[in-house]
């Protein structure tokens, strides 16, 4: 795991938002994400964690720096690289099964051939039954899921999760976790996945790179040696909670209290 | 299903038109005993017009033009310009105004007409509309296709500009080109917006048929029938004219009503 070549390189990306007051998101960020490597970024808000996977899905052209897919330029957005959104981006007037076959249906792919990924998919999200179901009569977490799905049905080489469970509660974020882990199993490829939750960065990642307050650069890189398939008590092992000090210190946690 | 959602707005409206139907049987009543009978018309005075007239009247008025068939020859027609109208209208409106709400160029290049028609009487152009499609349907129904056009292109703008940039952003992200945004993302988002701007211009289309119909005025329809009711004088044919007018508009609305219930079934949460 994490070793290969390079599915994703990003060489001293910088980005500042323009406006009245300019506000420098991203500083000098370097990172390499190998193939299939599960990689996550997690730090204190605002430190342009979400800026640095959306100039990687191609949405922002960073203001100095470059990025890399495969070798290729990020030029705009692209099925290549599976983006899921912070915020709820599922289409609300299009069925779970609707929402699935978009990217298919965009990429041209015809209805007979698109019937079997559409299954596999709805399979593994847990979600067979469903097909013709509104996401209004799905709870948030699942058409969370059904997005991760939504963006896995043209098969990219890079997935890139925004903090797809943020509004969750602790409980259904860990079923989430769970569902998401699962689907990676099955699925391996390189995913990004930014968090505020150390948790659950620990918990699904291969590697973890801390983000330093604004403007965002790399702190640190953790590397997360915790042997796979993961359950409840890889979350309650010793590793983890050591793990997880590391991170809380990068993160300059815990400080405060002993000056 | 449709019966189903349909069944609320059709209730509403029952129960309304009950309620008004009551509410005229008690003031007719009333009316028939306290009005003065003779009323003073142009030149001279008119003897024994009811004013309210009763509902043994207003019977007595509806199977006569019922009998005469000019009742039913008048909602048709009316009722097809009516249509003609709405459809002609929200042909020219609805693209338009979708495209306006994508096309930011094509905006600009709008914008200020739509804003300055928007709020100009459509019967301000009766004179105009005459001199450029003659006497006969042409000014008619161009009237209420102008103020259905103006009504549609508004709520297709606005319902094709509020779409949130987050669905397109996750349309653009899974590879999808122009086309397919605009079938499957801006078509459906604006929907709700498309719908309810119909419901009103069709409302709209009914006001305007009233006076439209006033152009070289011609039996049967429902606008003539009320001016010349209105010369004689006889209350109980303006009465039942007025009556079916409302009873129209009314089914139109239910009509439109049901459709939008339908374009937005998605909206309403269902137990899974």
């Amino acid at each position: 795991m994490g070793s290969g070549r390079a599915r994703l390189q990003v060489a001293d990306l910088a980005y500042t938002y323009e406006g009245r007051t300019p506000t420098r998101a991203l500083d000098g960020v370097t990172v390499e994400v190998g193939d299939d490597e599960f990689l996550a970024i997690v730090g204190p808000v605002g430190c342009g964690k979400t800026t640095f996977v959306r100039i990687v899905a191609g949405f922002l052209p960073p203001t100095r720096g470059t990025a890399l897919c495969d070798g290729r330029p990020v030029a705009g957005p692209s099925p290549e690289r599976g983006y899921v959104f912070q915020e709820e981006a599922i289409f609300p007037w299009m069925t779970v099964r609707q929402n699935l076959e978009f990217g298919l249906l965009a990429k041209g792919v015809p209805a007979p051939a698109r019937e079997p990924i559409v299954g596999e998919l709805l399979g593994l999200i847990g979600l067979q039954g469903y097909e013709r179901a509104y996401p209004a009569e799905l709870s948030t977490g699942m058409s969370k899921m059904v997005e991760v799905a939504r963006v896995l049905a043209t098969d990219p080489t890079l997935l890139l999760l925004d903090e797809p469970f943020g509004p969750l509660d602790a409980q259904t974020r860990a079923r989430m976790q769970e569902a998401l882990h699962a689907v990676w199993a099955h699925r391996r490829r390189t995913v990004v996945l930014v968090t505020h939750d150390v948790e659950e960065a620990l918990w699904l990642a291969d590697r973890i790179v801390v983000f330093s307050p604004r403007p965002g650069r790399v702190r640190a890189e953790v590397r997360v040696d915790l042997p796979r398939p993961r359950t409840l008590e890889t979350r309650l092992a010793p590793a983890f909670t050591a793990l997880k000090r590391v991170v809380w210190r990068e993160l300059g946690l815990g400080e405060g209290s002993r000056a | 299903m449709v019966t189903a959602a349909a069944s609320a707005p059709v209730r509403r409206a029952l129960v309304a038109l009950v309620a008004l139907a009551l509410l005229y049987g008690v003031v007719s009543e009333i009316g028939s005993r306290v009005l003065p009978r003779r009323i003073w018309m142009a030149t001279h005075y008119i003897e024994d017009v009811e004013l309210t007239p009763r509902y043994a009247s207003l019977a007595e008025e509806a199977v006569f033009l019922v009998r005469a068939g000019i009742l039913q020859a008048s909602v048709l027609v009316s009722s097809g310009r009516v249509l003609a109208g709405v459809l002609l209208g929200a042909a020219v409106g609805l693209p338009l105004g979708l495209a306006m709400g994508r096309a930011a160029g094509l905006e600009s290049l709008l914008g200020p007409w739509v804003a300055f028609f928007r709020f100009t009487p459509a019967f301000a152009l009766l004179p105009l509309y005459v001199l450029w499609f003659g006497f006969g349907e042409g000014p008619r129904v161009g009237l209420i296709a102008t103020a259905v056009a103006i009504v549609t292109l508004h709520g297709a703008f606005e319902g094709a500009r509020r779409i949130p940039r987050v669905y397109l952003d996750a349309a653009a992200s899974l590879g999808a080109g122009r086309v397919l945004v605009l079938r499957r993302l801006v078509l459906p988002a604006a929907l709700p917006s498309l719908v309810s701007s119909v419901r009103i211009a069709t409302a709209l289309a009914w006001v305007t048929i009233v006076v439209a119909e006033l152009i070289k005025p011609a039996m049967p329809s429902l606008g003539y029938l009320l001016a010349l009711a209105g010369a004689y004088p006889r209350v109980p044919t303006i009465v039942v004219a007025i009556a079916t007018t409302g009873v129209l508009v009314l089914a139109s609305d239910v009509a439109v009503l049901v459709a939008y219930r339908w374009a937005t079934r998605w909206m309403r949460r269902r137990v899974g």
